[in-house]
């Protein structure tokens, strides 16, 4: 590929200092490798919003001393585990104890990604927060070699700046704009692709987060939350501790939202009606309050994830497994393929097509590439199948209370009943077909 | 060539401040510091006089060792030198200790480069809202200030002139002086800055040079941090925000009553 002339030059840029940014940087920089990374935001992690629990495992595979670091850039240690499921008025709570507990933790963005970033820095990436990439420089032959962004080049030469790459590195997120000028992706994203979540951060009175959900002070509980919580569309609700305050949010698809004029605001103002959470949330005030989409195309919708000097990652690329709360780590794990990849065509001095490759062969040959080849249907049956979020969750309460409210009866017609129930609700049939569909994903 | 020094505080991002209602106290915890809004505009405004006139722009800043954030993103406006003052003995400066503390160091960098032209202060800081360090470090440098400058109309280096708008109650002075002068900076005084990619870069790698209470710079260190500072708060509290007004409420009296109500009261307060 033929050089260009640009204002700044590095052998790697990358575009996004989220963790699938950061990950590919942090790869490069303990390479030697001269890399620039680009985040619009004020800092890495300003921007940004998750639920959300991360996974030591991946970012053992960055910071080998975690959970052992100072400022420790998390919340809570997840002790606890498990569903919610909620009917208008009732609940079921299914949850297990964690034997690892320091296998995960809560955080914020805000804390997590600037200690990300640090790590980076100090592996040697140059940083560029407050910097937005707006286009893609070429060479002669019409191939990716740099990017421009939306600072200018000095002082006096207001013209925006050009900074040169043999590999541009795509992590922007789920707003995969510039992966789509770059003829990833031939289409914009469909509302049925992505979710649309809200989050609020709740403050409690001291000791009353613990009091409440019967915690100790190094204790957490993660609750993935269905049924009521969307008021039965396609999606979840999560409930996460943090040190002092509660990460409670809802994802739904946009599609279905768009389709039913509802606010994703509205169902969490609702949801906090709601005799579970009103007792848990009394009194709480709330700290912040935010929305982000979430990237569901998955294996139907995945990109072309190489090209011509580009490589794409993250959320970006689609690297997302919702029922498993993998997003984070598979934004590691993605990241420093993407570094793995463009390292090796440095070595090579070759940044076609033909060498970025391997980056491909590199993602299929990991667990969440599998795992999201294995789930490729689950989206259309969550869309398709609306009784996962409604019909069940009642059905489960309702059976619930029959099973345990028979003290006095025949228990013989506790049974009946249940299974009446079951019939009246979806039917042998609409069970069976529903157990087989969902067992399918997986099989 | 301009010599220019800007004053800037770090203070907490007011746009989620929140006060402690059992202490009265600001929450600091957790709420992210940024460069006073009006240090902004001095520094907006160095930056351009720099460009316009060439020179160097000297920042400094006293506070705890995370105000070094304050004095990397002054690199993102053309600094050229950053400068920590911190040290456990400025702690709890009162505006005579921090007006101290910043004049003798000024000094001392004046001693071991060369005099600045310009100093140029924020009109006030949004936490502490004194508006008396920049007039207070005026007269311990002995040179003449003019508070709430909105612009530079005028600045001739060879005759050493400068001739500046400040805003007053009344409407717009317009003063000349000679310089060296210390001008404490409206909002208007300085254009925004959209830094270029050379100075954000920049901005990172910047680490300030700093200096503490350890005699390089000649302190008495009686007159610094609570030390030097004879205000002592005698009480902190939230002002109480009384009810204006008196409520008529329609569903209870109805309409006609309610007006009636109304030009009842106008009467007795000699409105009507
Ligand atoms: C509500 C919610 C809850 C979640 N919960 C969890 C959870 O519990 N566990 C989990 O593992 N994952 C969770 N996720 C998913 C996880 O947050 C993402 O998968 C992960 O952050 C993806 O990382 P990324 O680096 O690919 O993208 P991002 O984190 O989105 O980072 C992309 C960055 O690129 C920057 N950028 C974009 N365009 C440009 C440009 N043109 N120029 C410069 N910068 C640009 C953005 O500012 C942003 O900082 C959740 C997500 C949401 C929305
Ligand atoms: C009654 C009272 C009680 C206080 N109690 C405490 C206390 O207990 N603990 C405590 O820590 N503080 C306390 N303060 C705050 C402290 O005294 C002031 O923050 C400090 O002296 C600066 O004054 P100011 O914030 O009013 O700045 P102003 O005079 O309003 O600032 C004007 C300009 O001076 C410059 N400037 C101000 N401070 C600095 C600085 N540190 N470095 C560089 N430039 C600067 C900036 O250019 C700024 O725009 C108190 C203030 C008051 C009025």
């Amino acid at each position: 590929m033929g050089k260009v002339k640009a204002d700044f030059e590095y052998d790697v840029v990358i575009v996004g200092g989220g963790p699938a940014g950061l990950s590919a940087g942090i790869y490069l920089g303990r390479k030697g490798v001269k890399t620039l990374l680009i985040e619009r935001g004020r800092f890495c992690g300003a921007k940004n919003l998750f639920g959300g629990v991360v996974y030591t495992e991946s970012i053992k595979t960055l910071a080998p001393e975690f959970p052992n670091v100072e400022p420790f850039p998390c919340e809570r240690q997840v002790t606890e585990e498990g569903y919610l499921i909620l009917t208008e008025r009732g609940y079921v709570k299914l949850t297990h104890s964690k034997e690892d507990r320091t296998h995960s933790f809560t955080a914020f963005r805000a804390k997590f990604d600037p200690f990300l970033a640090d790590v980076a820095q100090r592996a040697g990436v140059d940083l560029a927060p407050k910097t937005k990439v707006v286009d893609f420089l070429k060479d002669d032959d019409g191939n990716i070699s740099g990017v421009i962004v939306d600072r200018p080049k000095s002082f006096f030469d207001s013209s925006p700046a050009s900074i040169s790459a043999k590999v541009v590195i795509l992590a922007e997120g789920v707003n995969r704009v510039l992966s789509q000028k770059a003829g990833l992706y031939s289409r914009d994203f469909q509302p049925e692709e992505v979710v649309l979540s809200v989050k609020e951060v709740l403050q409690l009175p001291k000791g009353e987060l613990e009091k409440r959900l019967g915690l100790k002070e190094d204790e957490g509980l993660a609750l993935e939350i269905l049924g009521f919580i969307t008021q039965g569309y396609p999606g979840l609700g999560f409930l996460y501790t943090n040190k002092n305050s509660i990460s409670f949010g809802i994802g739904v698809f946009l599609s279905e939202l768009a389709k039913n004029r509802v606010r994703p605001y509205e169902l969490l103002e609702r949801a906090k009606t709601h005799p579970f959470f009103q007792r848990l949330f009394e009194g709480a005030e709330v700290l912040e309050y935010g929305a982000h989409l979430i990237p569901e195309w998955g294996y139907k919708g995945f990109p072309k994830f190489y090209g011509n000097g580009v490589l794409v990652c993250g959320d970006a690329g689609g690297f997302v497994n919702p029922l498993f709360k993998e997003g984070t780590n598979l934004a590691i794990y993605s990241g420093l393929l993407a570094g793995e990849t463009a390292f090796l065509a440095l070595e090579k001095g070759d940044f076609s097509e033909k060498t970025l490759k391997v980056y491909e062969e590199k993602l299929k040959e990991s667990y969440f590439y599998k795992d999201l080849a294995l789930a490729k249907n689950m989206k259309d049956l969550f869309l398709r199948n609306k009784h996962i979020f409604s019909t069940y969750p009642e059905l489960l309460y309702e059976a619930m209370s029959l099973f345990f409210s028979a003290q006095g009866k025949f228990k013989r017609e506790v049974i009946k009943e249940i299974i009446t129930l079951i019939k009246k609700k979806r039917g042998f049939l609409g069970v069976l077909k529903d157990f087989l569909s969902f067992a399918r994903l997986f099989w | 060539m301009l010599n220019l020094l800007v004053s800037i505080k770090q203070v907490p991002d007011t746009t989620n401040i929140r006060i402690n209602p059992e202490t009265g106290t600001l929450i600091r915890e957790g709420v992210p510091a940024v460069i006073n809004p009006y240090d902004i505009s001095a520094l907006a405004l160095a930056c351009n006089l720099k460009k316009t006139y060439g020179g160097k722009i000297t920042v400094i800043t006293m506070g705890p060792p995370q105000a070094r954030l304050a004095l990397k993103e002054a690199i993102e406006y053309f600094a050229d030198r950053i400068i920590l003052l911190t040290d456990r003995r400025f702690a709890g400066a009162d505006t005579l200790a921090t007006s101290y503390t910043l004049a003798e160091a000024i000094k001392f960098l004046e001693k071991t480069d060369r005099p600045f032209d310009l100093y140029l202060f924020g009109k006030q800081a949004i936490d502490g809202d004194t508006a008396q360090v920049g007039p207070g470090v005026a007269a311990r440098l002995n040179v003449p200030v003019i508070t709430y400058t909105i612009k530079i109309e005028e600045l001739d280096l060879e005759k050493r002139k400068i001739v500046v708008q400040r805003k007053t109650e009344r409407g717009i002075e317009i003063l000349s002086a000679r310089l060296p002068v210390l001008l404490t900076c409206e909002k208007e005084a300085g254009h925004p800055v959209f830094s270029p990619l050379s100075a954000i870069l920049q901005a990172q790698k910047a680490e300030p040079e700093v200096f503490g209470a350890d005699g390089r710079i000649p302190y008495d260190l009686n007159r610094l941090g609570l030390k030097g500072s004879p205000t002592r708060v005698h009480r902190v509290y939230t002002p109480e925000i009384k009810k204006q007004g008196k409520m008529i409420n329609l569903d209870e009296v109805g309409v006609e009553a309610a007006v009636e109500e109304i030009i009842k009261l106008f009467k007795a307060k000699g409105v009507l």
